[in-house]
């Protein structure tokens, strides 16, 4: 019980996504910050205001980081599908463990 | 990018570059801006007087001091990436004892009266107190940039520091002017000093050069003479 507790904590804090999520979030990242930081450059030049685009630069990483950083479930949308293992009984599945000295462990 | 901390890193490590190069652009973005400068200024009063460097010093030195009229066109300096601009006026007036052959090549000069003039961007910077900041803000109110504070107009302005020579003698030196500098802060990019050369939209400042004039003998002395006589 306390076993299983602490592996869904684990999993929640390491947040992983599938494959397709990890290509989405590293496109989202990229794009992100570079158009912030365009943004950031080209309302502070033509408005000439250097908070300004201290405060879109800052405020838009932000928001990428909220939106790149936590697993969401759009990460998450093509799990790995594992093909089933090969001609393999049930109560041979059950069998499956580690082997030493002919005998079951674990 | 399979876990949130190497997602988070990956991000930040983006951002560090994105901030770098945005920097940069902002850095560059400065040479776009025209600098044209224009300063005139003008000896009003000038009087040599003996002291100490310091109270327990043994050695008297002679001091110029010096009165000075600015009038001085800064604007041109003031845009988004400007924190703040320093301007001084200097002394400066051959140096007879060293340089080639004696003749004087090398050039004393020493600051006689100096500002900070700050960007509303940077009021919080200025060391000044509770009421002159209130008084610095109100007069820029909703302003992000104002050029106006870049204009100087000093009249019979009495120099903020008194200055020797190492040698410690200055009375009736010939060929002394009063130049002015400035120095422009930005809040990023390279600190830059009055030019030298024209350098694109960057012009050298307009005057700026006083006439040439020189420190008059001991006022001690003068006083001395004047009983005699």
């Amino acid at each position: 019980m306390a076993d299983q507790l602490l592996e869904q904590v684990r999993e929640a804090a390491e947040g992983q996504i599938d494959f397709e999520g990890q290509k989405l979030a590293e496109l989202l990242a990229t794009i992100l910050l570079c158009t912030v930081g365009g943004i950031s450059f080209l309302y502070g030049y033509f408005l000439q205001d250097i908070k300004l685009a201290l405060y879109i630069g800052l405020g838009g990483t932000a928001l990428t980081l909220a939106l790149i950083v936590p697993p969401w479930p759009f990460f998450n949308t093509h799990p790995v599908r594992w093909l089933p293992v090969g001609g393999v009984e049930k109560q041979q599945q059950a069998m499956q463990g580690i082997m030493v000295d002919g005998q079951l462990v674990g | 990018m399979h876990s949130t901390i190497v997602r988070g890193q990956n991000v930040f490590g983006f951002f560090t570059s994105v901030c770098f190069f945005v920097a940069a652009l902002i850095a560059a973005s400065d040479l776009l801006a025209p600098r044209t400068p224009k300063a005139t200024v003008s000896v009003k009063d000038v009087q040599v007087v003996r002291g100490r460097p310091h109270y327990y010093s043994t050695k008297k030195e002679e001091y110029a001091v010096i009165r000075f009229s600015l009038s001085a066109d800064l604007s041109s300096l003031f845009t988004w990436n400007t924190k703040q601009v320093f301007v001084y006026v200097s002394a400066s007036w051959p140096n007879s004892t060293l340089g080639e052959d004696g003749k004087g090549e090398l050039v004393n000069e020493a600051v006689i009266w100096d500002s900070i003039i700050t960007n509303p961007s940077a009021d919080h910077l200025q060391n000044i107190g509770p009421a002159a900041m209130k008084k610095l803000v109100k007069s820029s109110k909703g302003k992000k940039i104002d050029p106006s504070r870049g204009k100087l107009e000093l009249k019979n302005q009495k120099a903020k520091y008194q200055i020797t020579s190492p040698t410690g003698k200055l009375a009736e030196t010939d060929n002394v002017v009063l130049k002015v500098h400035y120095n422009v802060q930005p809040w990023v990019g390279v600190l830059t000093w009055t030019p030298q050369i024209e350098f694109g939209m960057w012009k050298k400042v307009k005057g700026g050069v006083s006439k040439v004039f020189k420190f008059p003998a001991l006022k001690a002395k003068k006083e001395a003479e004047k009983k005699k006589a």
